[in-house]
């Protein structure tokens, strides 16, 4: 039993935001349906390659089916509409006013199916004064104020080595959609979604804006310390780095008698959080004479064992070894890739206990479930013959 | 039409972050969280700075929505009351260390006996299973262990921590994607059901492209400062008063960027004539592309490379981000006054939906503000 297994969603997205969004659903037992234009979607032709098959494209796909129609011909439109009756959710990543020109507007499919879930996934959203700006995650990461605040102390702004500005508005869709879902039970009405990545971005800077309006100072990059927290910070070990956060004063006292300077529990200028902010300089100066003196794995067990949050710095590949995260399945191999037998990808943090099921379906070559999906939406096999040779699917 | 979530009821036993983010979205969604607190201290995020008057600005633009009733769940006049409220909620959310509730008596077997109804909600660091699982976490340290800080920073300098909280914030997004889930699945089944979100598991999750990169190339990602790792030019730039970001998408972009930027004599330069061209020789077209855009301020990048279609942003500070036209058009900076804190401004949600939107009215409660509602209304309910 998957919790979302009689869900069906038409999966009209392309590269990241909405990609991420649907596979969320496909993880959860989704019945999701990617719609994809005679070329595919345009991350088929990200790097890297495994037998001419981008695993980018692989990495977000996963679990779902593909089917292609040229949504530029008017039969293909009205195929498109057929599913759309039939389904409960339709997701769509176009730029604002993609849809409506296609002659597929949110309000012409809700007319055919009433209960219907579209929901639209953009950079900046469906109105407001930019809504016709493209976007790409970087535009977002710089306009939403995270590259402002992160990056090296009183050097240049950096961008989050990931597409989180995508990312994030990935999991505000899937909320979204999930929570239309529930209410439809009860109204048995469909729900018309809106999500603008700036939007989503703006949403997760966390405490930067209160800081601002709280205080007025214009928050900056601090480099890996945390601006109210101290010590929460990376320090040089004897081998490489070491990760501390210590958000009370109690652990405090823990780290200092762990690391033998019980003195710094005597210093005044150390003696609360908010102080040993204030002199977060002088303090970390004497933890890197300290913490120098040991490899990080050795300052690891110590910590630990004294209750202190700690941890070391990972690569990529510690990520896939850590035997942690490899019991906590999250890197999965997926299987059943027509050309590529198997890739390991980043598995679903949503653990279900009803989920008993395992992750592992690949994504779909391109048209891979084309006949197959239009039969299962009534359509005929002399139907299906003459639109594939009439170049409407593929 | 009420918010989507209407007559969900929550019980939130969460604090500082992770919890309190994932019920504030079902709070803005429409569901009513019942917050439960120490007595006496409260979330430990009410001591956390900035503050306004007496209340933590930081706590109140994370609560909002919510109702909170103090109850020391170590003392047994206290659980009989926390019974009483499995019996009637839909939802609970907490982010003890895994083993907590089990030591207090208060188990999701316990639980799930007494209302198998219930979604029962653990958010923790590395997750309840697992060989790191009753290590302790914050932010900082699923971020290194979860790959992102090595990807983050500029290059051949150290790594950088994201300027966000987003291993709290990822865990909060999976948490109630998981919830929303369990809620709907519970509509066929009739049955509830453990959810287990672990902040580590959502940074590897969102690590985008970096397994695949490494898996196929053997090649350890590394921090690429703002430059993307296959387009070039495709990052930021100094500028005479900060910095501008361009994306060249294509080479039709290149072409006329070239000529807008007066840089004519590089468009058949052989060192720069493809996108993998500029890739492999990026660092001195950075250095050519620098010494042009320092010359002007941001705004007027903005305002020439805009003129020719070429995607481009400036760098928002947090002061420009709250006054943006976009961002306020969008209802993404709301403003709630507070009893004690007065007017201030939060980040609004970005959920905007047509039938049943998100309503944001009521500011953070004080510790144990509804005390008396808890028990002269809602357990006196049938």
């Amino acid at each position: 039993m998957k919790p979302l297994d009689d869900i069906c969603i038409i999966d009209l997205t392309r590269v990241l935001a909405g990609p991420f969004c649907t596979m969320l659903f496909a993880d959860l037992g989704a019945n999701v349906i990617k719609v994809e234009a005679p070329k595919g979607d345009d991350s088929r032709t990200n790097p890297p390659f495994i037998n001419g098959e981008s695993t980018y494209f692989m990495s977000l796909n996963r679990g779902k089916r593909s089917i292609v129609l040229d949504l530029k011909k008017e039969e293909a439109k009205e195929i498109l509409k057929k599913m759309v009756s039939k389904a409960d959710v339709l997701v769509e990543n176009f730029r604002p006013g993609t849809m409506e020109k296609l002659g597929l507007s949110k309000e012409t499919l809700i007319k055919i199916n009433p209960e219907l879930i579209f929901c639209s996934v953009s950079g900046f959203g469906q109105y407001g004064p930019y809504k016709e700006r493209p976007a790409y995650d970087i535009v977002i990461q710089a306009m939403s104020g995270i590259m402002s605040i992160t990056g090296p102390a009183s050097g240049s702004p950096t961008r989050v080595g990931a597409s989180i500005g995508d990312i994030t508005s990935g999991l505000f869709a899937a909320i979204s959609i999930l929570t239309a879902l529930h209410q439809r039970q009860r109204s048995g009405k469909g729900e018309c979604i809106d999500i603008s990545m700036l939007d989503c971005m703006v949403a997760i800077i966390e405490n930067a804006i209160v800081r601002h309006s709280a205080t007025g100072v214009v928050p900056e990059p601090i480099g890996n310390r945390h601006p109210v927290s101290t010590p929460f910070d990376m320090y040089p070990t004897k081998d490489s780095n070491l990760i501390i956060a210590i958000q009370n004063n109690n652990t405090w006292d823990h780290f200092c008698r762990a690391i033998n300077a019980e003195y710094l529990l005597e210093d005044v200028r150390f003696e609360s959080g908010a102080s040993r902010t204030e002199n977060e300089k002088s303090l970390k100066t004497i933890l890197i004479d300290i913490l120098a003196g040991k490899t990080t794995n050795a300052w690891i067990d110590i910590l630990l064992k004294a209750g202190v949050p700690c941890g070391p710095l990972y690569t990529i590949p510690d990520v896939v070894n850590d035997p942690h995260i490899l019991a906590r399945e999250m890197i999965i191999t997926m299987k059943g890739h027509k050309k590529v037998p198997e890739l390991k990808v980043a598995g679903s943090p949503i653990k279900l206990a009803s989920q008993s099921y395992k992750l592992e379906k690949a994504a779909p070559v391109l048209g891979e479930h084309s006949c197959e999906i239009l039969s299962e939406f009534g359509f005929s096999k002399d139907e299906i013959k003459e639109y594939s040779e009439k170049g409407l699917v593929g | 039409m009420a918010g989507s979530l209407e007559g969900i009821k929550v019980l939130d036993l969460s604090r500082v972050l992770a919890g309190p983010f994932c019920s504030m979205l079902l709070a803005d969604l429409g569901a009513e969280i019942i917050k439960v607190e120490q007595p006496g201290v409260g979330d430990d995020a009410r001591a956390f700075s900035p503050f306004i008057g007496s209340e933590s600005a930081y706590f109140m633009s994370l609560n909002r929505g919510k109702k909170s009733v103090t109850l020391d769940l170590k003392d047994d006049k206290d659980k009989e009351i926390f019974w009483e409220l499995v019996k009637r909620v839909d939802v609970i959310i907490e982010n003890y260390r895994p083993g907590t509730m089990e030591k207090l008596g208060l188990s999701y077997d316990k639980i799930a006996d007494v209302n198998p109804r219930i979604i029962y909600t653990a958010v923790s660091g590395f997750g309840h299973t697992g060989p790191y699982s009753q290590l302790p976490a914050y932010d900082m340290i699923v971020q290194a262990m979860g790959g992102i800080m090595s990807i983050t920073g500029e290059k051949d300098r150290p790594p950088v921590r994201v300027g966000t909280s987003i291993g709290d914030i990822t865990a909060a997004l999976f948490a109630t994607v998981g919830i929303l889930a369990a809620i709907n699945s519970r509509h066929t089944t009739g049955k509830g059901q453990m959810v287990d979100v672990a902040m580590l598991d959502s940074q590897i999750a969102i690590l985008e492209n970096a397994i695949v990169r490494y898996e196929t190339s053997s090649k350890i990602p590394e921090p690429l400062g703002t430059r993307h790792p296959s387009i070039v030019p495709f990052q930021a730039f100094p500028t005479k008063d900060y910095y501008v970001i361009i994306s060249v998408g294509n080479e039709n972009i290149w072409s006329k960027f070239c000529q807008v930027m007066g840089l004519g004599k590089y468009y058949d330069d052989s060192r720069f004539k493809t996108n993998k061209d500029r890739v492999d020789n990026v660092i001195k077209l950075e250095e050519i592309i620098s010494s042009v855009t320092i010359t002007k301020t941001s705004q007027e990048w903005l305002e020439i490379l805009r003129e020719v279609g070429i995607p481009v942003a400036t760098i928002n500070t947090i002061d420009k981000v709250v006054k943006d036209p976009q961002v306020l058009a969008r209802n993404m900076i709301i403003e709630l006054e507070h009893p004690i804190g007065g007017k201030m401004k939060i980040p609004g949600n970005p959920i905007k939906m047509s039938l049943t939107p998100p309503v944001i009215d009521t500011p953070a409660p004080l510790l144990g503000e509804h005390n008396s509602w808890l028990l002269n209304e809602f357990l006196k309910k049938e």
